[in-house]
């Protein structure tokens, strides 16, 4: 094997598979969009293309992210938040996104918020079934996820 | 096989709810988004959910430039030239220049 061989074969294993985005899912997404585009014939996608659609989202997320990071370090706050991303695609160039993003955003907050009141209520009736036994547990309050959970590292 | 869902819910801590058919693991949307750049420290709750979305129709747009170069040359499957095709010659697709250059470098390398 050539150096310059080689030297490819180390580029591209650069990535691992742990930093990429899994291939079931992308290859879904492409099988579905292809089906929606061509009801008639069939169309394929070669393995080798997958790849492609992978590392493009990846480097997609890098990009809008460092983006993000910056519309939030413009308003002098810490926290990337949605309308962080939303400013962010604006930038890049990919505005037409923001509304489908948008909608899909609200049926997660709505879906998240009908789950929290539902857990609260179930909560509830478990606390007064046990009033009456007495308390030995930690008494530390459930961390629920929240919409707007913060992580640090 | 455990559908996307089940296992997206694992990694996003108890998130089960999804906001179509399908969700990106949101555990590994962030990693990517930390690796971005060193001041990325921290990510809202609903940023990865837009992430995985955008990333959605990402790859969606990619595909519908890349079928539309595949049925013009009269074939049925895609291939990875289709797909450099579809990002050369989108004008938003600028970023993605380089990594389809370099994969058409490495694919083009002398064999003995």
């Amino acid at each position: 094997m050539s150096e310059k061989e080689k030297e490819n074969v180390v580029t591209e294993k650069v990535v691992s598979e742990a930093d990429e985005l899994p291939k079931t899912i992308v290859r879904r997404v492409v099988k579905d969009k292809l089906s929606q585009l061509s009801m008639d014939s069939e169309v394929s996608v070669l393995r080798d293309s997958l790849q492609g659609f992978c590392e493009s989202a990846r480097i997609f997320i890098h990009f809008l992210s460092a983006t993000a990071n910056d519309v939030c370090k413009e308003s002098n706050r810490q926290i990337i938040n949605a309308e962080d991303v939303f400013k962010a695609l604006e930038e890049i160039e990919f505005a037409e996104f923001v509304p489908p993003l948008r909608t899909s955003l609200e049926e997660f907050r709505q879906k998240n918020a009908k789950r929290k009141s539902e857990s609260l209520k179930a909560k509830e009736t478990s606390k007064k079934g046990k009033k009456k036994e007495p308390s030995s547990t930690d008494g530390v309050g459930n961390k629920e996820e929240d919409e707007d959970e913060i992580e640090e590292e | 096989m455990k559908p996307a869902g089940t296992y997206s819910g694992i990694l996003s801590g108890g998130i089960s709810g999804r906001t179509g058919p399908h969700l990106l693991p949101l555990a590994r949307i962030k990693k990517i988004m930390k690796k971005s750049s060193d001041d990325v420290k921290m990510i809202s709750g609903e940023a990865p959910i837009v992430f995985s979305k955008a990333c959605e129709l990402l790859i969606e747009e990619i595909t519908k430039r890349a079928w539309n170069i595949t049925v013009q040359g009269k074939r049925r499957t895609i291939c990875k030239e289709d797909v450099a095709s579809a990002v050369i010659t989108t004008d938003t697709f600028d970023f993605l220049v380089n990594l389809v250059l370099d994969s058409a470098n490495s694919q083009d390398s002398p064999r003995p």
